[in-house]
């Protein structure tokens, strides 16, 4: 009796492991392929500078979580804010992420990303460290992803919900800078500014 | 725990929209909203101690804007301009060799720190790219320690061995010129620009350096070929910016706090 639970333990043991591990390799494939994609089309010298931004946006959006992360940079404020503005809020931040990300494109040259390790410490959460490498440096790049429940509409499995360059969290800073400007001014300013950046 | 809320609630709804169902229909879709409100909360609860913000005092918030805004400016016309025009005409290889020769001559720095934190295996590393950029990459113009012998560079400064040891960054700085700093790290400077040849002290043995008139215009040139290489990056990062004090002051101190756990 002692011997078949064992058995059944391990055995369980073994095949989550398995699978964890299969879900790490298939997320670590999926990121290189979409890394290459964004390549091919920077690469593609018939496309113009728009047309060229929002093809790599449409590439990399189903990967990203925009809206989870538009919340998270708000903190405990989002939880005061009223439908309206939450739905403003989260479109606006999604611009805001989406123009950001086109102008670092915009100084793209050579740069190759590496995968150098992938941790989960938890079940639905893995965070991948890559290598952004360059002729004479080479930037650490950790994309944190998170598994929903049930996956989203038109979304990975699993998404992007920060990304960290050199140790900075790009939620952490915005957390900082919002919480800041909120202390003076209002959620309506901070909208404001954010679309006028 | 959470769990046990969600049954609560999602138990409670389904009971009360149960006996309401036919006298006040639109009760539902409020309860609804208000159910899935609660799940949002719990659900962005689980990612709130991966952002907690240190509630840190930051007792030269409002000098520290005016330098930001100095900087800022010193930054778009001044050094840009000027980084600009020097980027036009210097090839890239030549930038980044005087970049490479700057960084080797640094080597007290970054030898004496990795001691003092006592990493033993990075400081013989350190020695060995001195020796070799100094004599096969000429004088360190070029770094075939990392090229050839994949060697690759421990930055540490004084700054990173206090926090090693445990001291505190203390309250933000933004140094005017030098931009965002800590107590800790302005406290550091001196420390690390002695054992910098190239920063001129009279009562030291080995100065690279003339005078302090000298040094100083080294120094510019250095900065001025340091960003001919990187104005872009902050030009990028200052577009993201609502806030640019708070902002640059978060990504420093979190640069800072990374590079020492390292």
């Amino acid at each position: 009796m002692f011997r078949k639970v064992l058995f059944i333990l391990i055995s369980l043991t073994i095949l989550t492991q398995n699978l964890m591990a299969n879900e790490q390799k298939n997320l670590k494939e999926h990121f290189l392929k979409k890394i290459a994609e964004v390549i091919v089309i920077v690469k593609n010298k018939e496309n113009n500078k728009s047309m060229r931004n929002s093809k790599i946006v449409a590439t990399l959006t189903p990967m990203f979580d925009f809206e989870l992360m538009a919340k998270l940079s708000l903190g405990k404020t989002w939880k005061t804010l009223t439908a309206i503005e939450k739905k403003k809020f989260v479109s606006l931040y999604v611009e805001r992420m989406k123009k950001s990300y086109s102008s670092k494109i915009d100084s793209y040259s050579d740069e190759k990303v590496e995968i150098s390790s992938l941790i989960q410490p938890k079940n639905n959460r893995i965070k991948l460290i890559t290598n952004l490498v360059s002729q004479n440096e080479k930037l650490e790049v950790v994309y944190k992803f998170y598994k929903p429940k049930k996956q989203k509409t038109n979304k990975d499995r699993w998404l992007v919900y920060d990304v960290i360059i050199l140790g900075v969290s790009i939620i952490k800073t915005d957390k900082a800078q919002f919480k800041e400007f909120l202390q003076t001014n209002n959620i309506s300013e901070l909208m404001k500014q954010i679309s006028a950046n | 725990m959470r769990y046990l809320v969600i049954c609560i609630l999602s138990f409670s709804i389904v009971f009360f929209t149960g006996c309401s169902n036919k006298s006040v229909p639109k009760k539902e879709t409020i309860e609804k909203s208000a159910i899935q409100d609660s799940q949002e909360d719990l659900f962005l609860d689980e990612f709130d101690d991966e952002f907690t913000i240190e509630e840190k005092p930051d007792p030269f918030n409002s000098y520290n804007r005016k330098i930001t805004s100095f900087n800022d400016g010193v930054f778009e016309y001044v050094l840009m301009p000027i980084s600009k025009g020097y980027d036009k005409v210097m090839p890239d290889e030549v930038q980044n060799s005087i970049a490479n020769f700057f960084e080797n001559i640094v080597f007290p720095i970054r030898l004496a720190n990795n001691l003092l934190q006592g990493k033993v295996q990075n400081s013989i590393e350190e020695t060995g790219r001195f020796i070799i950029n100094t004599t096969i990459g000429i004088v360190g113009f070029f770094d075939p320690a990392k090229s050839y012998f994949k060697l690759e560079a421990h930055k540490e400064d004084f700054g990173q061995t206090l926090g090693y040891w445990g001291v505190g960054a203390g309250p933000h700085i933004v140094l005017p010129f030098f931009g965002p700093s800590n107590l800790r790290d302005t406290v550091s400077i001196y420390p690390n620009s002695l054992l910098n040849p190239s920063i001129y002290y009279h009562h030291r043995g080995y100065n690279l350096t003339k005078n302090s008139k000298h040094s100083l215009y080294v120094k510019a040139f250095q900065k001025v070929n340091e960003s001919s290489i990187q104005w872009q990056r902050y030009e990028k990062i200052r577009e993201d910016a609502v806030d640019l004090y708070p902002y640059l002051r978060d990504a420093y101190e979190q640069y800072r706090q990374k590079q020492i756990e390292e």
